[in-house]
Protein backbone atom coordinates (compact mmCIF):
# COMPACT_ATOMS: atom_id res chain seq x y z
CA UNK A 1 0.00 0.00 0.00
CA UNK A 2 2.60 2.39 0.45
CA UNK A 3 5.92 2.13 -0.80
CA UNK A 4 8.93 4.04 0.17
CA UNK A 5 12.44 4.20 -1.79
CA UNK A 6 15.71 5.84 -0.55
CA UNK A 7 13.15 8.82 1.16
CA UNK A 8 15.77 11.48 2.79
CA UNK A 9 15.17 15.19 3.98
CA UNK A 10 17.22 18.20 5.11
CA UNK A 11 16.82 20.98 7.02
CA UNK A 12 19.10 23.48 5.48
CA UNK A 13 22.23 21.34 6.03
CA UNK A 14 20.64 19.06 8.59
CA UNK A 15 20.02 15.56 7.52
CA UNK A 16 16.91 14.53 9.73
CA UNK A 17 16.14 11.38 7.54
CA UNK A 18 18.37 10.20 5.61
CA UNK A 19 18.27 6.95 2.86
CA UNK A 20 15.31 5.70 4.28
CA UNK A 21 13.63 2.57 2.08
CA UNK A 22 10.09 0.57 3.79
CA UNK A 23 7.29 -0.70 2.72
CA UNK A 24 3.60 -0.92 4.71
CA UNK A 25 0.88 -3.92 3.67
CA UNK A 26 -2.51 -2.84 3.62
CA UNK A 27 -4.26 -3.78 7.27
CA UNK A 28 -0.78 -3.58 8.60
CA UNK A 29 -0.23 -1.76 12.55
CA UNK A 30 3.06 -0.40 11.77
CA UNK A 31 4.41 1.66 15.27
CA UNK A 32 7.47 3.78 14.53
CA UNK A 33 9.84 3.99 17.37
CA UNK A 34 13.05 5.89 18.55
CA UNK A 35 15.17 8.82 20.58
CA UNK A 36 13.46 11.80 20.10
CA UNK A 37 15.00 13.66 17.07
CA UNK A 38 15.34 10.78 15.24
CA UNK A 39 13.24 12.03 12.48
CA UNK A 40 10.08 9.61 13.29
CA UNK A 41 7.43 12.67 13.52
CA UNK A 42 9.47 13.93 10.39
CA UNK A 43 8.93 10.44 8.74
CA UNK A 44 5.15 10.63 9.39
CA UNK A 45 4.57 13.76 7.96
CA UNK A 46 6.26 13.44 4.71
CA UNK A 47 3.73 10.47 3.90
CA UNK A 48 1.01 13.27 3.46
CA UNK A 49 3.35 15.66 2.46
CA UNK A 50 3.03 18.11 5.47
CA UNK A 51 6.96 18.01 4.65
CA UNK A 52 8.32 17.79 1.27
CA UNK A 53 11.22 15.38 1.12
CA UNK A 54 14.11 16.21 -0.20
CA UNK A 55 15.16 13.07 -2.46
CA UNK A 56 13.41 9.85 -2.95
CA UNK A 57 9.93 8.87 -3.58
CA UNK A 58 6.80 7.62 -2.01
CA UNK A 59 4.01 5.63 -3.70
CA UNK A 60 0.35 5.17 -2.25
CA UNK A 61 -1.45 2.70 -3.87
CA UNK A 62 0.59 2.93 -6.83
CA UNK A 63 0.44 7.11 -7.08
CA UNK A 64 3.86 8.82 -6.65
CA UNK A 65 3.19 11.49 -3.96
CA UNK A 66 5.78 13.68 -4.81
CA UNK A 67 4.98 14.08 -8.59
CA UNK A 68 1.42 14.73 -8.10
CA UNK A 69 1.14 17.97 -6.15
CA UNK A 70 -1.77 19.25 -7.75
CA UNK A 71 -3.61 15.94 -6.59
CA UNK A 72 -2.34 16.32 -3.24
CA UNK A 73 -5.26 17.44 -1.60
CA UNK A 74 -7.42 13.89 -3.00
CA UNK A 75 -4.27 12.17 -1.57
CA UNK A 76 -4.57 13.66 1.91
CA UNK A 77 -8.30 12.34 1.68
CA UNK A 78 -7.97 9.01 2.01
CA UNK A 79 -5.20 9.17 4.53
CA UNK A 80 -6.04 10.72 7.81
CA UNK A 81 -3.94 11.94 10.50
CA UNK A 82 -3.88 12.74 14.03
CA UNK A 83 -1.35 14.93 15.97
CA UNK A 84 0.11 15.02 19.10
CA UNK A 85 -1.74 18.38 20.10
CA UNK A 86 -4.94 17.60 18.54
CA UNK A 87 -5.56 20.67 16.32
CA UNK A 88 -9.34 20.55 16.59
CA UNK A 89 -10.75 23.31 15.15
CA UNK A 90 -11.39 25.60 18.51
CA UNK A 91 -14.60 27.91 16.81
CA UNK A 92 -16.11 24.65 15.66
CA UNK A 93 -18.38 21.93 17.86
CA UNK A 94 -17.46 18.46 17.94
CA UNK A 95 -20.03 17.49 15.69
CA UNK A 96 -18.85 20.76 13.21
CA UNK A 97 -15.06 19.60 13.60
CA UNK A 98 -16.47 16.21 11.98
CA UNK A 99 -18.44 16.75 9.46
CA UNK A 100 -16.23 20.21 8.24
CA UNK A 101 -13.65 18.41 5.88
CA UNK A 102 -16.32 15.92 4.65
CA UNK A 103 -18.63 18.46 3.28
CA UNK A 104 -16.31 20.77 2.49
CA UNK A 105 -13.69 18.38 0.73
CA UNK A 106 -15.45 15.60 -0.74
CA UNK A 107 -19.17 17.47 -1.00
CA UNK A 108 -20.47 14.93 1.20
CA UNK A 109 -24.24 16.14 1.97
CA UNK A 110 -25.14 17.99 5.12
CA UNK A 111 -27.28 15.02 6.19
CA UNK A 112 -24.83 11.94 5.21
CA UNK A 113 -21.87 13.74 7.44
CA UNK A 114 -24.16 14.94 10.56
CA UNK A 115 -25.13 10.90 10.55
CA UNK A 116 -21.85 9.73 10.30
CA UNK A 117 -20.21 11.89 12.99
CA UNK A 118 -22.57 10.85 14.99
CA UNK A 119 -21.85 7.41 14.07
CA UNK A 120 -18.02 8.04 15.02
CA UNK A 121 -18.85 9.73 17.80
CA UNK A 122 -20.34 6.89 19.36
CA UNK A 123 -17.56 4.66 18.41
CA UNK A 124 -15.12 6.91 20.47
CA UNK A 125 -17.54 7.36 23.24
CA UNK A 126 -18.16 11.07 22.69
CA UNK A 127 -21.78 10.90 21.46
CA UNK A 128 -22.62 13.41 24.52
CA UNK A 129 -19.99 16.03 23.56
CA UNK A 130 -21.37 16.25 19.92
CA UNK A 131 -22.52 19.91 21.08
CA UNK A 132 -19.57 20.98 22.87
CA UNK A 133 -16.33 23.14 21.77
CA UNK A 134 -13.58 21.69 22.11
CA UNK A 135 -11.79 24.24 24.55
CA UNK A 136 -14.24 22.16 27.01
CA UNK A 137 -13.28 18.96 26.38
CA UNK A 138 -10.20 16.73 28.85
CA UNK A 139 -7.02 16.28 26.19
CA UNK A 140 -8.32 12.50 26.12
CA UNK A 141 -11.36 13.55 24.63
CA UNK A 142 -9.98 16.30 22.69
CA UNK A 143 -7.76 12.91 20.76
CA UNK A 144 -10.51 10.91 20.37
CA UNK A 145 -12.76 13.82 18.51
CA UNK A 146 -9.62 14.32 16.75
CA UNK A 147 -9.29 10.64 15.80
CA UNK A 148 -12.92 10.62 14.86
CA UNK A 149 -12.35 13.88 12.72
CA UNK A 150 -9.86 11.80 10.79
CA UNK A 151 -11.99 8.80 10.41
CA UNK A 152 -14.98 10.96 9.24
CA UNK A 153 -12.88 11.22 5.70
CA UNK A 154 -12.85 7.74 5.34
CA UNK A 155 -9.79 7.27 4.84
CA UNK A 156 -7.48 3.88 3.71
CA UNK A 157 -4.50 4.83 6.28
CA UNK A 158 -4.01 6.57 9.42
CA UNK A 159 -1.01 8.06 10.60
CA UNK A 160 -0.66 9.06 14.57
CA UNK A 161 2.07 11.46 15.61
CA UNK A 162 2.48 10.78 19.09
CA UNK A 163 -1.54 10.63 20.02
CA UNK A 164 -0.73 10.46 23.93
CA UNK A 165 2.22 12.34 24.44
CA UNK A 166 1.19 15.57 25.54
CA UNK A 167 -1.91 13.36 27.68
CA UNK A 168 -2.16 13.21 31.40
CA UNK A 169 -0.96 9.81 32.32
CA UNK A 170 -4.56 8.86 32.89
CA UNK A 171 -5.96 10.04 29.97
CA UNK A 172 -3.28 7.87 28.06
CA UNK A 173 -5.41 4.62 28.19
CA UNK A 174 -9.13 5.98 26.63
CA UNK A 175 -6.78 6.96 23.42
CA UNK A 176 -4.99 3.89 23.18
CA UNK A 177 -8.11 1.59 23.75
CA UNK A 178 -9.93 3.57 20.37
CA UNK A 179 -6.57 3.10 18.54
CA UNK A 180 -7.01 -0.40 19.44
CA UNK A 181 -10.68 -1.17 18.31
CA UNK A 182 -9.37 0.75 14.82
CA UNK A 183 -6.13 -1.72 15.15
CA UNK A 184 -8.99 -4.68 14.87
CA UNK A 185 -11.07 -3.50 12.27
CA UNK A 186 -8.44 -3.94 9.97
CA UNK A 187 -7.19 0.03 9.43
CA UNK A 188 -3.74 0.28 8.20
CA UNK A 189 -1.73 2.26 10.74
CA UNK A 190 1.35 3.83 11.52
CA UNK A 191 2.11 5.52 14.91
CA UNK A 192 4.73 7.51 15.94
CA UNK A 193 4.87 6.54 19.64
CA UNK A 194 6.84 6.63 23.46
CA UNK A 195 4.19 3.76 24.47
CA UNK A 196 6.12 0.30 24.10
CA UNK A 197 3.67 -1.31 25.61
CA UNK A 198 0.86 -0.36 22.89
CA UNK A 199 3.69 -0.53 20.29
CA UNK A 200 4.05 -4.71 21.54
CA UNK A 201 0.70 -5.67 21.99
CA UNK A 202 -1.29 -3.71 19.08
CA UNK A 203 1.64 -3.63 16.64
CA UNK A 204 2.28 -5.81 13.99
CA UNK A 205 5.54 -4.35 13.22
CA UNK A 206 8.36 -2.02 14.85
CA UNK A 207 10.72 0.67 12.93
CA UNK A 208 13.31 1.84 15.10
CA UNK A 209 14.97 4.85 13.71
CA UNK A 210 18.06 7.11 14.81
CA UNK A 211 19.56 10.03 13.90
CA UNK A 212 17.46 9.70 10.33
CA UNK A 213 18.22 6.30 9.57
CA UNK A 214 16.08 3.15 9.92
CA UNK A 215 18.09 1.17 11.83
CA UNK A 216 16.08 -2.07 12.50
CA UNK A 217 12.24 -2.95 11.86
CA UNK A 218 10.90 -6.42 12.89
CA UNK A 219 7.92 -8.08 14.94
CA UNK A 220 7.08 -6.52 18.04
CA UNK A 221 7.80 -10.02 19.92
CA UNK A 222 11.71 -10.70 18.59
CA UNK A 223 12.69 -6.81 18.19
CA UNK A 224 11.84 -6.03 22.12
CA UNK A 225 13.45 -9.47 23.32
CA UNK A 226 16.20 -9.44 20.98
CA UNK A 227 17.29 -6.35 19.44
CA UNK A 228 19.82 -6.90 16.44
CA UNK A 229 21.72 -3.22 16.87
CA UNK A 230 23.49 -2.20 19.60
CA UNK A 231 21.40 1.31 19.15
CA UNK A 232 18.22 -0.63 19.51
CA UNK A 233 19.49 -2.34 22.74
CA UNK A 234 20.59 1.05 24.32
CA UNK A 235 17.23 2.99 23.41
CA UNK A 236 15.47 -0.08 25.09
CA UNK A 237 17.51 -0.39 27.96
CA UNK A 238 16.64 3.26 28.64
CA UNK A 239 12.93 3.05 28.38
CA UNK A 240 11.67 -0.38 29.44
CA UNK B 1 -18.00 84.14 28.93
CA UNK B 2 -19.72 84.49 25.57
CA UNK B 3 -21.13 81.37 24.70
CA UNK B 4 -24.78 80.73 23.61
CA UNK B 5 -26.32 77.82 22.44
CA UNK B 6 -29.46 78.74 21.77
CA UNK B 7 -28.26 80.10 18.84
CA UNK B 8 -27.50 76.78 17.02
CA UNK B 9 -30.92 75.54 17.49
CA UNK B 10 -32.25 76.50 14.37
CA UNK B 11 -29.54 74.41 12.46
CA UNK B 12 -29.59 71.56 14.33
CA UNK B 13 -31.29 69.14 11.93
CA UNK B 14 -28.77 70.76 9.27
CA UNK B 15 -26.30 69.63 11.74
CA UNK B 16 -28.42 65.86 12.35
CA UNK B 17 -28.38 65.20 8.84
CA UNK B 18 -24.67 65.34 9.00
CA UNK B 19 -24.07 61.74 11.12
CA UNK B 20 -26.05 60.57 7.98
CA UNK B 21 -23.65 61.89 5.34
CA UNK B 22 -20.67 61.17 7.39
CA UNK B 23 -21.69 57.56 8.09
CA UNK B 24 -22.47 56.66 4.24
CA UNK B 25 -18.81 57.21 3.31
CA UNK B 26 -17.53 55.50 6.37
CA UNK B 27 -19.86 52.96 6.36
CA UNK B 28 -18.26 52.04 2.43
CA UNK B 29 -14.86 52.87 2.93
CA UNK B 30 -14.87 50.17 5.64
CA UNK B 31 -16.60 47.69 3.62
CA UNK B 32 -13.89 48.63 0.67
CA UNK B 33 -10.94 48.75 3.05
CA UNK B 34 -12.20 45.76 4.65
CA UNK B 35 -12.76 43.42 1.58
CA UNK B 36 -9.19 45.10 0.21
CA UNK B 37 -6.85 44.96 3.06
CA UNK B 38 -7.90 41.16 3.56
CA UNK B 39 -7.00 40.13 -0.29
CA UNK B 40 -3.50 42.60 0.26
CA UNK B 41 -2.76 39.95 3.52
CA UNK B 42 -4.04 37.23 1.43
CA UNK B 43 -0.88 38.61 -0.97
CA UNK B 44 1.61 39.53 1.68
CA UNK B 45 0.96 35.70 3.31
CA UNK B 46 1.11 33.45 -0.07
CA UNK B 47 3.64 32.20 -2.19
CA UNK B 48 3.54 34.10 -5.26
CA UNK B 49 6.02 36.79 -5.46
CA UNK B 50 5.05 39.71 -7.42
CA UNK B 51 1.61 39.25 -5.86
CA UNK B 52 3.72 39.98 -2.20
CA UNK B 53 5.70 42.90 -3.86
CA UNK B 54 2.39 44.70 -5.05
CA UNK B 55 0.68 44.33 -1.57
CA UNK B 56 3.77 45.80 0.15
CA UNK B 57 4.51 48.02 -2.37
CA UNK B 58 1.21 49.32 -2.06
CA UNK B 59 1.35 49.47 1.74
CA UNK B 60 4.33 51.32 2.30
CA UNK B 61 2.92 53.94 -0.51
CA UNK B 62 -0.74 54.38 1.25
CA UNK B 63 0.94 54.40 5.02
CA UNK B 64 3.68 56.71 3.79
CA UNK B 65 1.73 59.69 2.53
CA UNK B 66 -0.90 61.65 4.32
CA UNK B 67 -4.11 60.32 4.33
CA UNK B 68 -5.52 64.32 3.32
CA UNK B 69 -3.41 64.39 0.11
CA UNK B 70 -4.66 61.05 -0.93
CA UNK B 71 -7.71 62.72 -0.64
CA UNK B 72 -7.06 65.76 -2.43
CA UNK B 73 -5.07 63.63 -5.52
CA UNK B 74 -7.72 61.54 -6.19
CA UNK B 75 -10.61 64.39 -6.40
CA UNK B 76 -8.51 66.99 -8.07
CA UNK B 77 -6.47 64.53 -10.37
CA UNK B 78 -9.38 62.11 -11.45
CA UNK B 79 -11.15 65.22 -13.56
CA UNK B 80 -7.66 66.40 -14.71
CA UNK B 81 -6.57 63.38 -15.90
CA UNK B 82 -9.66 61.49 -17.23
CA UNK B 83 -11.92 64.30 -17.25
CA UNK B 84 -14.19 62.57 -14.93
CA UNK B 85 -16.21 64.87 -12.75
CA UNK B 86 -15.57 62.85 -9.79
CA UNK B 87 -17.75 63.37 -6.86
CA UNK B 88 -16.40 64.34 -3.33
CA UNK B 89 -18.97 61.22 -1.95
CA UNK B 90 -16.76 58.73 -4.14
CA UNK B 91 -13.49 60.35 -3.67
CA UNK B 92 -13.98 60.17 -0.11
CA UNK B 93 -14.91 56.53 -0.26
CA UNK B 94 -12.04 55.35 -2.68
CA UNK B 95 -9.11 57.54 -0.43
CA UNK B 96 -10.77 56.19 2.77
CA UNK B 97 -10.91 52.54 1.73
CA UNK B 98 -7.64 52.49 -0.06
CA UNK B 99 -5.81 54.45 2.66
CA UNK B 100 -7.40 51.94 5.18
CA UNK B 101 -6.94 48.92 3.40
CA UNK B 102 -3.19 49.12 4.11
CA UNK B 103 -3.14 49.50 7.63
CA UNK B 104 -6.21 46.67 7.63
CA UNK B 105 -3.92 44.56 5.93
CA UNK B 106 -1.10 44.61 8.38
CA UNK B 107 -3.58 44.12 11.10
CA UNK B 108 -4.99 40.60 9.33
CA UNK B 109 -1.38 39.40 8.02
CA UNK B 110 -0.30 39.74 12.17
CA UNK B 111 -3.58 37.62 13.03
CA UNK B 112 -3.02 35.08 10.13
CA UNK B 113 0.21 34.52 11.42
CA UNK B 114 -0.51 34.48 15.06
CA UNK B 115 -3.06 31.41 14.60
CA UNK B 116 -1.47 28.42 15.37
CA UNK B 117 0.61 26.30 12.36
CA UNK B 118 -1.20 22.95 13.97
CA UNK B 119 -4.74 24.34 12.27
CA UNK B 120 -3.21 25.16 8.89
CA UNK B 121 -1.66 21.67 9.20
CA UNK B 122 -4.85 19.85 10.45
CA UNK B 123 -7.13 21.43 7.60
CA UNK B 124 -4.44 20.08 4.67
CA UNK B 125 -4.32 17.12 6.50
CA UNK B 126 -7.89 16.60 5.83
CA UNK B 127 -7.32 17.79 2.25
CA UNK B 128 -9.57 20.97 2.25
CA UNK B 129 -8.37 23.27 -0.48
CA UNK B 130 -6.45 26.14 0.68
CA UNK B 131 -9.76 28.77 -0.06
CA UNK B 132 -12.09 26.95 1.87
CA UNK B 133 -8.79 26.25 4.49
CA UNK B 134 -8.68 30.31 4.90
CA UNK B 135 -12.44 31.01 4.65
CA UNK B 136 -13.32 28.88 7.11
CA UNK B 137 -10.64 27.85 9.77
CA UNK B 138 -7.89 30.50 9.67
CA UNK B 139 -9.76 33.52 8.93
CA UNK B 140 -12.44 33.44 11.52
CA UNK B 141 -9.54 32.54 14.24
CA UNK B 142 -7.89 35.10 12.99
CA UNK B 143 -11.01 38.14 13.03
CA UNK B 144 -10.96 37.28 17.02
CA UNK B 145 -7.54 37.69 17.93
CA UNK B 146 -7.15 41.46 15.89
CA UNK B 147 -10.81 42.19 16.73
CA UNK B 148 -9.76 45.24 18.92
CA UNK B 149 -7.36 46.37 16.45
CA UNK B 150 -9.60 46.30 13.36
CA UNK B 151 -12.38 48.21 15.73
CA UNK B 152 -9.43 50.95 16.31
CA UNK B 153 -8.88 51.40 13.08
CA UNK B 154 -12.55 51.49 12.56
CA UNK B 155 -12.82 54.28 14.76
CA UNK B 156 -9.86 56.20 13.63
CA UNK B 157 -11.50 56.14 10.33
CA UNK B 158 -14.39 57.71 11.66
CA UNK B 159 -13.14 60.46 13.62
CA UNK B 160 -10.60 61.12 10.34
CA UNK B 161 -13.25 61.43 8.07
CA UNK B 162 -13.70 64.76 9.12
CA UNK B 163 -11.20 65.50 6.55
CA UNK B 164 -13.60 65.29 3.61
CA UNK B 165 -14.56 68.71 4.48
CA UNK B 166 -11.55 70.07 3.08
CA UNK B 167 -12.38 68.76 -0.66
CA UNK B 168 -16.52 70.35 0.37
CA UNK B 169 -18.29 67.41 1.37
CA UNK B 170 -20.83 68.07 3.27
CA UNK B 171 -20.30 65.90 6.32
CA UNK B 172 -20.86 66.32 9.72
CA UNK B 173 -17.31 68.55 10.79
CA UNK B 174 -18.08 70.91 7.47
CA UNK B 175 -21.81 71.34 8.58
CA UNK B 176 -20.48 72.77 11.82
CA UNK B 177 -17.62 75.33 9.86
CA UNK B 178 -20.85 76.54 7.72
CA UNK B 179 -23.41 77.12 10.77
CA UNK B 180 -19.91 78.69 12.57
CA UNK B 181 -19.53 81.26 9.47
CA UNK B 182 -23.22 81.91 9.12
CA UNK B 183 -23.13 82.65 12.94
CA UNK B 184 -20.06 84.37 13.45
CA UNK B 185 -19.75 81.91 16.32
CA UNK B 186 -17.73 78.33 16.12
CA UNK B 187 -16.70 76.89 19.28
CA UNK B 188 -20.63 76.18 19.56
CA UNK B 189 -21.17 74.52 16.57
CA UNK B 190 -17.87 72.68 16.87
CA UNK B 191 -18.73 71.69 20.11
CA UNK B 192 -22.05 70.16 19.15
CA UNK B 193 -20.50 68.35 16.24
CA UNK B 194 -17.36 67.03 18.59
CA UNK B 195 -20.51 65.66 20.94
CA UNK B 196 -21.77 63.83 17.85
CA UNK B 197 -18.43 62.39 16.90
CA UNK B 198 -17.67 60.52 20.16
CA UNK B 199 -21.23 59.14 20.55
CA UNK B 200 -20.63 57.16 16.62
CA UNK B 201 -17.32 55.57 18.24
CA UNK B 202 -19.24 55.48 21.63
CA UNK B 203 -21.85 52.76 19.36
CA UNK B 204 -18.80 51.47 17.28
CA UNK B 205 -16.83 50.57 20.38
CA UNK B 206 -20.28 48.58 22.02
CA UNK B 207 -20.57 47.07 18.68
CA UNK B 208 -17.07 45.96 18.56
CA UNK B 209 -17.71 44.47 22.34
CA UNK B 210 -20.82 42.71 21.32
CA UNK B 211 -18.93 40.92 18.25
CA UNK B 212 -16.14 40.03 20.70
CA UNK B 213 -18.38 38.65 23.33
CA UNK B 214 -19.82 36.19 20.55
CA UNK B 215 -16.89 34.85 19.25
CA UNK B 216 -15.68 34.32 22.26
CA UNK B 217 -18.90 32.06 22.67
CA UNK B 218 -16.34 29.36 21.89
CA UNK B 219 -13.74 29.83 24.93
Amino acid sequence: MIDVQALSKKFGNNLVLSDITTSIQKGEVVAIIGPSGSGKSTFLRCLNLLETPSSGTIEINGKNLTSSKKEIHKIRQQIGMVFQHFHLFPHMTVRENLMYAPMKAKGVKKYDAEEKAHQLLERVGLAQKADAYPNSLSGGQKQRVAIARALAMEPELMLFDEPTSALDPEMVKEVLEVMKDLAKSGMTMLVVTHEMGFAREVADRVLFLDHGVLVEEGEPESFFKHPTSERARDFLDKVL
Amino acid sequence: MNLDFSQIVPYIPFMLEGIWVTLKFVFFAIILGSILGTLLALFKIGSVKPLRWFADAYTSIFRGTPLILQLMIIYYSIPQLTGYDISPFLSAILAFGLNSSAYISEIIRAGIQAVDKGQLEAAQALGVPYSAMMKDIILPQALKNILPALMNEFITLTKESAIVSTIGYLDLMRRAQVVGADLFRNFEPLLFVGLIYWCLVMGLTVIGRMVERRLKLSD
